[in-house]
């Protein structure tokens, strides 16, 4: 149409080496969980499914697995709650300082992570530890929920602003009260972005590395951590990678679903 | 129809809430501003007051007295310029390698693709996206290795991998934050009207001119949004040099050193100010441009 031929074959052209270009480092680690030779050696000389044996065996990567999914799920509630307060109240309201919000629910993720983690670090360290709550599950939860806000808010907001108030004021005005039109009508509107929002906080969680290094202390490990401190011993490396095969997987999982529930509506944003 | 109806204290409740509109307002925003407000941004603000005070360098204990030391070393130490000069020029490198990959995919899949086949290829790039980090990284890592899946790729052509370093950073992290380039600024084009295209070449133009004199200046501001992020991730990030760095230093790794093994966390605090100065510098080099609404 508006493209001569041969302008559309150059860009196809192009897509297909970029999307090759950001999914074959994936296919390798898939492939290589199966690969017989502990150093990865490439061409596979064969096929051994004794690496995701060795995996699941490992008491290491369990433990780090279940404080993986404890933060995720606890990151995952507040920042729902929280997230869809503000979505609610920009969308809803006119105040002072409604503009500054977003940027304010935006920072934790814009700044580079190691900031966020060293000034939570020693904010802990000066108000938390004074009231006996050490580092652990608590303040990496607290860290994750901090940037994780963004996701659900994001999501709420986008759908309220495309619904509209209209319905919750015939609500009202046909004798409901403010919980029964929350109830019957808002919620009802919002659920599926609220899952979205949820899916994608876990899995950022789930993934996040730095801040969690800064907040989780000595006494626990998350799954990323576990990667991490292995990932320079060539004995484990069979494992990590079987485990990082196991993620790549399970990450489809929630983006596909998010992307069905929020019908393309979270596509452009983070 | 009576038990459709709202019990009578509810309904005081929710009257009372709706003639108080300050009081809802209140009640939704209270704890979450207490959250990035109080928590969060005196975090930050207590980090930055920290960037004052020194650490006893025999007894290892904090001293609290208000000193420009820590950003003297900054400034004047040749080691830490170099570094902090070296970590913005592959933050700008990442930053225009991914722009120039992701505008022509961009436009393919805006412009060029039925709405069908964008929706599949919108899930296909948040799949990588939203993959685990760590993953990718090493998985950069295994292909980087000798003998690995590059030295296979590229040895009948007489080259090989480039080993772990500075060039195998630079392509790792336009690798990871390549999708959060492409995302902002499909979004922008999807926005752009093909009436504007079919004009465009209705009065003669080519697909390049189109690109230049239309395509280009509209989603400019949506280019600038995804540099923020590819700028800023590539200015904190620690973890890819590391692992596909070899030796290699960046600034984020000076700051990571100083909390960790020195056990310097005025120092560090201040040295995480030089990447903080530059991005909110950079934000506000590119305010002007809108970019800031299309994050």
């Amino acid at each position: 149409m508006y493209f001569s031929r041969k302008t559309k074959l150059f860009l196809q052209a192009l897509s297909t080496i970029v999307f090759a270009f950001l999914y074959i480092p994936l296919l390798v680690i898939l492939v290589n969980s199966f690969n017989p030779s502990k150093t990865f050696s490439w061409p596979p000389a064969g096929f051994t499914t004794t690496w995701w044996g060795k995996a699941v065996e490992n008491e290491g990567v369990r433990t780090a697995l279940l404080t993986s999914v404890k933060a995720g799920l606890g990151a995952m509630l507040i920042s729902l709650l929280l997230g869809s307060m503000v979505a609610f109240a920009v969308a809803r309201y006119q105040f002072f300082g409604r503009e500054a919000i977003s940027l304010l629910v935006i920072l934790p993720i814009a700044l580079p992570g190691i900031i966020t983690g060293i000034a939570l670090n020693s904010a802990f360290r000066t108000t938390l530890e004074p009231l006996g709550i050490s580092f652990g599950l608590a303040t990496v939860i607290i860290g994750h929920a901090t940037f994780c806000i963004v996701v659900v808010y994001n999501n709420v907001l986008a759908r309220l602003k495309r619904v509209g108030k209209s319905l919750e004021e015939a609500s009202s005005d046909l004798g409901a009260g403010s919980w029964q039109t929350f109830r019957f009508v808002t919620f009802p509107g919002i659920r599926s972005a609220l899952a979205a929002g949820a899916l994608l906080a876990f899995a950022l969680s789930f993934d996040e590395i730095v801040v969690t290094t800064f907040t989780s202390g000595a006494g626990i490990q998350t799954l990323p951590q576990w990667i991490f401190d292995n990932l320079f011993r060539p004995n484990q490396a069979p494992i990590i990678n079987v485990v990082a095969a196991t993620l790549i997987a399970l990450f489809a999982l929630p983006v596909w679903l998010s992307q069905r529930l929020s019908e393309g509506a979270a596509s452009g944003r983070i | 129809m009576r038990a459709n109806l709202a019990p009578q204290n509810e309904l005081r409740a929710s009257s009372w809430l709706h003639r108080h509109e300050k009081s809802r307002l209140a009640i939704l925003l209270s704890a979450p501003l207490f959250w990035l407000i109080v928590a969060y941004l005196g975090s930050l603000f207590s980090m930055f007051i920290s960037a004052f005070w020194s650490v006893d360098s025999f007894t290892g204990s904090l001293v609290k007295t208000f000193t420009w030391e820590n950003f003297q070393t900054l400034i004047t130490a040749d080691v830490y310029r170099r570094i902090a000069l070296r970590s913005i020029s592959v933050a700008l490198m990442v930053t225009i390698i991914d722009a120039l990959l992701a505008l022509p995919i961009a436009l393919f899949m805006a412009k060029v693709l039925s709405p069908r086949k964008r929706q599949l290829l919108v899930v296909l790039l948040l799949l990588p996206l939203w993959a685990s980090y760590l993953v990718k990284a090493y998985a950069w890592r295994t292909l980087f290795a000798n003998g690995g899946v590059l030295d296979w790729l590229l040895n009948p052509f007489g080259l090989g991998t480039p080993g772990y370093g500075l060039a195998a950073t630079t392509i790792v992290l336009c690798y990871l934050w390549l999708p959060y380039m492409i995302l902002p600024i499909y979004a922008g084009l999807e926005r752009l009207p093909n009436s504007l295209l079919e004009a465009s070449s209705d009065l003669g133009a080519g697909g390049g001119r189109t690109f230049r004199s239309i395509v280009l200046p509209l989603v400019y501001p949506s280019l600038i949004a995804g540099s923020i992020f590819t700028f800023s991730l590539s200015l904190g990030d620690y973890i890819t040099v590391k692992i596909v760095g070899g030796k290699t230093q960046l600034f984020a790794n000076v700051i990571y050193d100083n909390v960790g093994t020195a056990g310097n966390l005025p120092f560090a605090a201040a040295a995480a100010m030089v990447p903080v100065i530059t991005v909110l510098g950079y934000l506000f080099l590119v305010r002007r441009s809108g970019a800031l609404e299309n994050l």
